[in-house]
């Protein structure tokens, strides 16, 4: 039989892919999987960040009947930086979170954030304006950078880590909230509840950035991060989100939205869509399909309104022009 | 790395331990960021051109195995040039010299220092306080550059604002090298820790602390060559 060069190379990429996908099957990268049979998603409509907001958060989660009396719940909202413009996770909406998780019974709030550049964490918390709900004696603020480590052996290994020094915090903690802000990244593509778990991770150990984890992938490493801390709940602030060269130099994009789910894929899929993204497109997230929640619509029960078709989808690099899915 | 480099730092002021001394200089002087290797350089300089460096000029990382950061490098320059103040050589200077090119190398435009790098995607980053001043300290005995002024006026400038604990202690730090007034800023500093109950980690309350006592003992950082 005559082989020519091309049909040669088609016939071993195709050979390697099925191995790959052969390997997969049968050697899978992770030891747990969250997926559970459906997952729900509720998406608030909210223009600003005013007081409304509270009644609309309690409503919101009383829509998933959450079972948090007596539990240890940990806020990991996103506090990057000092700096103007939609960078970090709104204030009101982390400080209305913590006080709607208290008034569902929850034992005790802790809002945890390890900030990835900057190393003074008080300055960012004071630039995000924090610190007034923190005054309730009930809500307390831990800057993970600096909290007391526990060596762990991670869950799956896409990023070839084996293990991580994490917070006692988080470890300790019964339920965990992933609050992300919604922006696309310009590393990842976007930056939601999976890819804000990088805050987790002690800069005292891992330095500022945590930029070790780049090294290993920054895909990767999210999977092996949320594979070993599973998040409990999501609350996506997307009242005002950032488009462009997220997540510091982007710009505003009012998406007047607030995405709440029981599954940290199905949140970020959902906001990917609203995005106007198609999230398999999003390397950390067609694969945290696999394992750590439901990517398909199929399998996400949308609470209260359908989310509307955007009109525009999200600006991004053009490294990432890739992601817009094909309806645009 | 930067344990490594603090501690030598502590064991320069003291006479004992020269051989714990000899063994953190020799590993710093061996260690480099992981851009340093030929094929990340090579890469940093065809390939991958979204972060504005010059690849050539290294420092050290916050852990083995990542890239070279603006904070590690500079204690591990002002390490380096505190134990070489009476036994300088090539080696030595040659490490200090890459460290010292590489801070200059990634200034924010403006003056000051970010993490890490001044450029990402063709946007200027802003400059960090606590990056600023520890970049400062480690080039207290550099020529006086225009860059070098500008980072400090915008340091000066910042610290009249600052409320965190953290940043204004390492302003006093370095503004005190640099021979400005920093006596307004430690009143500041001591009515912003009050008894100190409020600061929940032990490396802020111990650079506040040093802070405090500027000016009343050996400045930890200071670099006498």
């Amino acid at each position: 039989m005559n082989i020519d060069r091309r049909r040669f190379v088609g016939a071993t990429a195709g050979m390697a892919a099925t191995t790959g996908m052969a390997a997969d099957w049968f050697w899978p990268k992770y030891s747990v999987s969250y997926q559970k049979p459906r997952s729900l998603v509720a998406i608030l409509n909210a223009t600003e960040y005013s007081e409304k907001v509270e009644a609309l958060l309690i409503d919101g989660l009383r829509l998933f009947r959450l079972n948090v009396a007596g539990r240890r719940v940990l806020l990991k909202p996103n506090l990057v930086e000092d700096l103007p413009g939609p960078v970090n996770t709104n204030a009101n909406i982390i400080g209305t979170a913590a006080r709607c998780f208290l008034r569902l019974g929850a034992a005790r709030v802790v809002i945890g954030e390890g900030p990835g550049h900057q190393r003074d964490t008080e300055l960012v918390v004071q630039a995000a304006n924090l610190k007034p709900h923190l005054e309730d004696r009930q809500i307390q603020f831990v800057d993970l950078n600096r909290d007391e480590l526990v060596r762990v052996k991670l869950k799956a290994n896409y990023s070839g880590l084996g293990g991580l020094w994490l917070p006692r915090t988080i470890l300790d903690s019964d339920f965990v909230v992933s609050m992300p802000k919604i922006k696309t990244h310009h590393w990842a593509g976007v930056t939601l509840s999976l890819k804000n778990m990088f805050g987790i991770v002690p800069a005292m150990k891992y330095g500022w950035p945590k930029n070790l984890l780049h090294w290993h992938g920054i895909h990767e490493s999210i999977l092996d991060i949320c594979a070993t801390v599973p998040i409990h709940f999501v609350i996506a602030d997307g009242i005002t989100a950032m488009e462009g060269n997220g997540p510091l130099q982007g710009t505003a994009r009012d998406l007047g939205k607030i995405v709440l789910a029981d599954d940290p894929v199905a949140a970020d899929a959902t906001c990917a869509r609203l995005m106007g993204f198609d999230p398999l497109r999003v390397q950390h997230l067609s694969d945290a399909g696999r394992f750590l929640g439901n990517l398909k619509t199929e399998r996400i029960t949308m609470l209260g309104e359908r989310p509307e078709p955007i009109t525009r989808p999200f600006s991004v690099l053009p490294e990432f022009h890739y992601l817009v899915a094909p309806a645009h | 790395m930067t344990t490594t480099a603090l501690s030598l730092c502590y064991l320069n002021g003291i006479t004992d331990f020269a051989s714990a001394r000899e063994k953190a200089f020799h590993w710093l002087v061996e260690e480099r960021g992981r851009e340093a290797h030929w094929f990340w350089r090579w890469k940093f300089k065809t390939a991958d051109r979204n972060v504005r460096f010059d690849p050539d000029k290294y420092g050290w990382p916050w852990i083995s195995g990542s890239a070279s950061w603006v904070i590690p490098t500079a204690f591990g320059v002002i390490a380096l040039k505190q134990f070489t103040v009476c036994n300088r050589s090539e080696p030595s200077e040659k490490r200090i010299r890459l460290g010292v090119d590489m801070l200059l190398d990634r200034a924010c435009a403006g003056g000051g220092w970010n993490s890490g790098n001044s450029i990402v995607y063709g946007v200027p980053l802003p400059a960090h306080v606590e990056a600023t001043a520890i970049a400062l300290l480690s080039l207290q005995d550099e020529e006086r550059t225009s860059m070098i002024g500008a980072s400090l006026a915008w340091l000066k400038q910042k610290s009249a604002a600052i409320e965190s604990v953290e940043s204004l202690a390492w302003c006093i730090l370095c503004l005190f090298v640099y021979q400005e007034p920093v006596d307004h800023l430690k009143a500041r500093l001591a009515t912003l820790i009050g008894d100190g109950r409020e600061i929940r980690n032990n490396a802020t309350l111990a650079t506040a602390i040093l802070a405090l006592k500027c000016g009343e003992m050996i400045h930890p950082f200071v670099v006498l060559r």
